[in-house]
């Protein structure tokens, strides 16, 4: 009896072990940059190599094929260590390959690894990616440097959430389409985010600059620390947006037209004249009010002439039909009227006056 | 018949004289009382008895005061307890308890037992394993009479019933059983007095052994019985209702039934405040559970899911492990070794020795390790860290049985990472549910829950809210003491 | 005849809450948001509401049962039947929960092969986990009952992990409400109705409760209590996924862990995951035991046998299920079972019962 229990504890050992994955001896995959070049998909996977004085250097592997992810099994066969992707953190797609091929297999493929993270972030490149993720940026390796500043643009500063997750919410809802953050390679040392590209069944079919990017915030999150300059006459005054809010309102159905009502608290941060009296607060607010209903409207118009919906008119007002009619949308967006209402409250004006 | 009766019972004393004279520490001594010139013959253990009772209390008045027969002999001794018997059997018995004993020529069937036992006894010092900071600092001592004195000094009632049994074939050692009368529950008594009676071991020499013989379960290494060297302690617990077991040459008493919170409760705990002492209940608490789990998550984490461990955390982990020529589960066991090496030899080692090598072997090993290459720093902080909050468990015999505790789970954690640890969890959770304490589940008030128990087992809460015995004890009288009203305000 | 138990293998009433509600939340949870959201859409979390209310009247139908006879089910079945043919229709049972033994060890071990360790071998881990079975079975009914409630009170930290989802909730997901008809509701409901199975169990364990009649208000409890976090579940994944997104997840639940995120721990769905080993231990255990018992009542083996026979079974069967197909077949096929015993044979053994009641009198 005790040698049939000593063996089958035995047998357990050895024939239950599973593969380790030991954490000093896989190569992490943090980054991976995609490019579409000569009809191929070239892959390249970004892994930290932490040496032992505790800096970080960035080595690159890359690899072109026909299947998106594949490139990761090419990749394999120059790596000393096993590439393993569980601690993916950001994916880069060159301009060409969001314009042209599409990203949907790639975003399958991130779908079906239960590897992978639902907060990783996603951005568009201009140029190539491979060039992008190449540098050498911060200390601590290119991935944490590139998901950190995705991350901190978004929670506090004008770039709206958006990570897998969100991209496949919108992208698999019907009466939305996916946005991404989009990175401009300044040189070796530095990158910045260069504005938002829009996508329409994967493929970039718009995008806006920076100074928009704030306003588009304002229709698509609700709160935003953003900053706001606006101009007042001869003076100039420059806001912090601490909260904001948005609400939609069907004011009619035929014909459809749609109401953005939009709250923004802010505080002064920076005013070029003299003095701030309530009086001159006033008139910023009202200045600041123009300037976001103006610039938003031009957004939804812009977004509506290119076939997109980002702001998410369709599922706002399938949430107010009954037995809605996609299809009919489709047809039926580019006769939505929209009108934005903006609501500008300066609550503090800093600590002088 | 009854002529060949007390023929047997001669040869019987002759028999037994004949074996006990093989020992050169048994005396016979004979005398001759002056007044009436009868012979009179002392047997005696000479290294049980203390001699300076028999010469000032005993032989004095027997040489120089006249008796006749045996019962007189009462009469004039100066001691109090004089037995006089004529049953042979229990010569042996009394003799090797200290008793001297003294026949007289003319009667050669009646004999008289004197009580002269020497107790060499160690006198009431601080206790050493359960020490505290405030309250008494007595502690049981290796007699039973002393520790059952120190017992009824503390519960000078009536009810409290001191029940005294032999267990041992060869060391006939003393065992004392201690309850409440009227509140403790009649069958526990039963129970554990069956038990002892049912014992058949032959040399029991401490109470760790009854704790053993006893047991519910003895393939478990969780103690079923709490020992505690602190008369305060069993005090409180025989005012709840419970069962206090005294062996005669231990320094620990054995409380029964138990539950798992209890050993996990210091004493201390009840002359804090009870926001202190449940923080500090909850913090020995977290530091068993880290203990245990801590090394078999690091085993688990770096050996199969890398994913888990937060990126700012990943560059020191990869390079602590840089130049590691074992996997994390060799390197973990290496060090949990070496550590039970260091307390192993720590404990073997005299006190001035043993300090200096615990400390030096310490640092020194662990430092050179690290600078070797052979361990990382990192593990070697949480090693060290486990086995530290390991010894914060009050009660000596849990603490062993958590330093086992880890291997399994490392053994597991190695098989299959975080869903090993886990399933070895649920192994021990069965295991502990399956243990009972005088067959009462042991891990009362946890299952079955009682909310009424629960006031005193992770948390402590104030006196004015324990008014009521434990639940699990099935107490006679579940009221400890009247709770007063609550007035309102400016009443 | 009846077998008597004797008092201190009984349990006392309040834990009735605990085996119910835990048989209740298996392997289930996981993913069923996909399949009724398929049938009706968004508006799903109703028919989990109508589903959850629908057993309380079996339940009720099932304690009517049990208190006219005063036994298990196999004392219904004989009252109902005679002896002889009573014993042969309680039998099918004991297939029906080698069945549920089998779908939660092998779906279990699913998750883990696709979501942790792909080459794990489901022989060895589903061995540990039987043999972890077989020594809590061993340890009498209170063990199961002390495992149920581990169960529950342990792994219920894992309710504050979904708060994480609130930050990318958007509750206009579930607007308008009542957009599909009262059919694809009902259709729904059916489909809800065969994850929310479990509360059958409290046939077998019957004589085992101390003061039956105080544990109903617990059994109740448990099913609705069930039904809360079953509903909250839907809405909050409802309110994560687009509708497009959820038909595409096949674990739902599990995705959306992969969302939490705290300072200490990166991924938090391998935790779960392992976390969900002690969630569905007392679901195997407490089906071995009911298979066991009637084993024991039905044929007279003893228990500990019929409980190293039914985990032999399982042991062997669990290999020849191998692809997600088999799986969902197996799966499929143990639902309809539970639903018709449930909702078909438990009513018509009611009627029976009373007609009984009254021709005996």
């Amino acid at each position: 009896m005790k040698i049939l229990i000593s063996l089958l504890i035995l047998s357990t050992i050895l024939a239950g072990c599973i593969q380790k994955e030991i954490v000093d001896d896989v190569n992490l995959e943090t980054g991976a940059a995609y490019d579409y070049t000569d009809g191929k998909i070239r892959g390249t996977a970004l892994v930290p190599v932490y040496l032992s004085d505790k800096t970080v250097e960035n080595k690159t592997f890359s690899s072109s094929s026909n299947l998106s992810r594949d490139f990761l099994r090419d990749v394999q066969r120059q790596s000393s260590d096993p590439l393993v992707s569980g601690s993916l953190k950001v994916v880069l797609f060159g301009e060409r390959l969001a314009k042209e091929k599409g990203i949907l297999d790639l975003i399958d493929s991130f779908q079906r690894d239960p590897s992978i993270g639902a907060r990783l972030y996603l951005a568009v490149t201009e140029g190539d990616s491979k060039a992008v993720i190449n540098g050498s940026y911060g200390e601590r390796g290119n991935a944490i440097y590139l998901s950190n500043l995705i991350r901190h643009n978004m929670n506090s500063k004008d770039v709206p959430k958006t990570d897998l997750q969100r991209f496949l919410f919108d992208f698999n809802q019907k009466g939305k389409t996916p946005y991404l953050p989009r990175i401009k390679k300044l040189n070796k040392k530095a990158v910045e985010i260069s504005g938002l590209s829009f996508f329409r069944y994967g493929h970039v079919v718009d995008t806006i600059p920076p100074d928009k990017m704030f306003y588009f915030k304002l229709l698509v999150d609700k709160y935003s620390k953003g900053t706001l300059k606006v101009n007042l006459g001869k003076d100039a005054a420059a806001i912090e947006s601490i909260r904001s809010n948005y609400k939609m309102n069907l004011v009619s159905r035929k014909p459809l037209k749609v109401n953005i009502r939009i709250k923004v608290k802010a505080i002064l941060n920076e005013y070029s004249g003299i003095r701030v009296t309530p009086k001159k607060i006033k008139m910023i607010e009202k200045k600041l009010e123009e300037e976001i209903e103006v610039e938003c409207l031009k957004l939804t118009k812009r977004f509506q002439s290119k076939n997109i919906d980002p702001v998410g008119f369709g599922h706002f007002i399938k949430s107010k039909t009954r037995k809605f009619n996609y299809s009919k949308w489709e047809a039926d967006y580019r006769y939505l009227k929209m009108n934005v209402q903006a609501d500008v409250t300066i609550t503090e004006s800093g600590v002088i006056d | 018949m009854g002529w060949f009766s007390k023929q047997d019972k001669v040869l019987e004393r002759e028999t037994l004289e004949k074996t006990l004279k093989r020992s050169n520490d048994f005396k016979k001594i004979s005398y001759i009382n002056d007044p009436t010139n009868k012979q009179f013959s002392f047997w005696f253990i000479s290294t049980l008895i203390d001699e300076n009772i028999l010469q000032e209390n005993v032989l004095p008045y027997l040489l120089e005061k006249p008796f006749e027969k045996i019962e007189d002999v009462k009469k004039i001794i100066a001691l109090a307890d004089v037995q006089i018997s004529n049953n042979p059997s229990e010569i042996e018995q009394k003799l090797f308890n200290g008793y001297a004993l003294l026949t007289l020529e003319s009667d050669s069937h009646h004999f008289v037992f004197l009580a002269a036992q020497k107790e060499l006894v160690r006198s009431i010092s601080p206790p050493e394993v359960e020490f505290s900071v405030i309250g008494p600092k007595e502690a049981f001592v290796e007699s039973i009479n002393q520790n059952v004195n120190l017992i009824r000094k503390r519960l000078p009632v009536k009810e409290l019933i001191v029940q005294e049994l032999i267990v041992g074939s060869l060391s006939k050692t003393k065992v004392s059983i201690l309850y409440l009368e009227g509140i403790v529950d009649p069958a526990n008594v039963k129970t554990v007095m069956e038990r002892l009676k049912n014992i058949k071991f032959d040399a029991i020499t401490d109470s760790s052994y009854i704790v053993q013989l006893i047991s519910d379960n003895k393939n478990s290494p969780f103690p079923q019985l709490l020992d505690t060297e602190r008369p305060d302690r069993v005090t409180a617990i025989l005012a709840e209702g419970k069962i206090a077991i005294f062996v005669d040459g231990s320094p620990h008493a054995l409380i029964t039934p138990t539950t798992l919170v209890e050993f996990f409760s210091s004493f201390e705990d009840y002359f804090l405040n009870w926001m202190l002492s449940s923080f500090f209940r909850l913090i020995r608490l977290f530091a068993v559970a880290f203990s245990i789990l801590v090394t078999p998550i690091y085993v688990a984490a770096l050996s199969y899911h890398y994913e888990l461990i937060p990126t700012d955390l990943m560059n020191t982990l990869v390079t602590s492990r840089r130049d590691i020529p074992l996997p994390p589960i060799l390197e973990a066991l290496f060090l949990e070794l070496t550590i039970e090496l260091l307390r192993e030899a720590g404990a073997r080692l005299p006190t001035k020795v043993g300090q200096t090598i615990g400390i030096v072997g310490g640092i020194v090993i662990g430092t050179a390790s690290v600078e070797a290459g052979l361990t990382s720093n990192v593990l070697l902080i949480i090693v060290a860290l486990a086995a530290l909050a390991s010894f914060t468990t009050p009660v000596y015999k849990m603490g062993n049985a958590i330093r086992l505790l880890r291997f399994p789970f490392l053994f597991f954690a190695e098989l299959w990472g975080l869903l090993g640890i886990v399933l070895c969890f649920c192994f021990l959770m069965t295991h502990l549910l399956r243990l009972t304490s005088l067959n009462r589940p042991f891990l009362e008030p946890l299952y079955p829950p009682r909310i009424t128990d629960l006031k005193d087992s992770l948390i402590r809460l104030p006196f004015s809210k324990q008014s009521l015995r434990p639940q699990t004890l099935r107490t006679k009288k579940p009221v400890r003491y009247p709770f007063n009203n609550k007035s309102d305000i400016d009443e | 005849m009846e077998p008597l138990i004797p008092e201190k293998a009984k349990i006392s009433p309040f834990l009735v809450f605990f085996l119910v509600h835990t048989m209740q939340f298996g392997i289930g949870i996981l993913g069923f948001q996909r399949l009724i959201a398929l049938t009706a859409g968004y508006d799903a979390w109703i028919s989990v509401i109508i589903a959850g209310l629908s057993i309380h009247v079996i339940l009720w139908m099932m304690y009517r049962i049990l208190d006219t006879v005063n036994g298990d089910i196999m004392s219904a079945n004989s009252y109902v039947f005679g002896k002889k043919v009573g014993r042969l229709i309680t039998l099918p049972y004991v297939l029906y929960f080698l069945c549920v033994a089998l779908t939660t060890l092998r779906t279990f071990i699913e998750v883990v092969q696709v979501w942790m360790f792909q080459d794990m071998s489901t022989f060895w881990y589903a061995f540990a986990f039987c043999v972890l079975a077989i020594y809590i079975i061993f340890g009498g009914f209170r063990i199961v009952t002390g495992i149920a409630f581990f169960g529950v009170v342990l792994p219920s930290y894992l309710i504050f992990t979904f708060f994480f989802t609130f930050p990318y909730a958007d509750l206009r997901n579930l607007l308008p409400v009542f957009d599909h008809s009262i059919k694809d509701l009902v259709k729904a409901a059916y489909q809800m109705s065969l994850t929310y199975l479990g509360y059958e169990v409290l046939l077998f364990f019957y004589p085992f409760i101390k003061d039956p009649q105080k544990s109903k208000k617990w059994a109740h409890f448990g099913v609705f209590f069930t039904t809360i976090l079953y509903t909250a579940i839907t809405i909050i994944t409802f309110s994560y996924f687009s509708e497009g997104q959820l038909q595409k997840n096949i674990w739902a639940t599990l995705t959306i862990w992969k969302v939490v995120e705290m300072p200490f721990v990166e991924r938090f769905e391998y935790i779960g995951i392992a976390n969900w080993n002690i969630v569905i231990l007392p679901n195997l255990c407490i089906a071995l035991w009911c298979g066991s018992r009637i084993l024991k009542r039905a044929v007279h083996l003893k228990q500990k046998y019929g409980v190293l026979l039914l985990t032999t079974i399982v042991l062997i069967t669990i290999n020849f299920f191998k692809t997600r197909e088999q799986i969902n077949t197996l799966i499929s096929y143990t639902g309809k079972i539970s639903f018709f015993l449930n909702y078909v044979y438990i009513p018509l053994l009611f009627i029976l019962v009373l007609i009984v009641k009254k021709v005996k009198k």
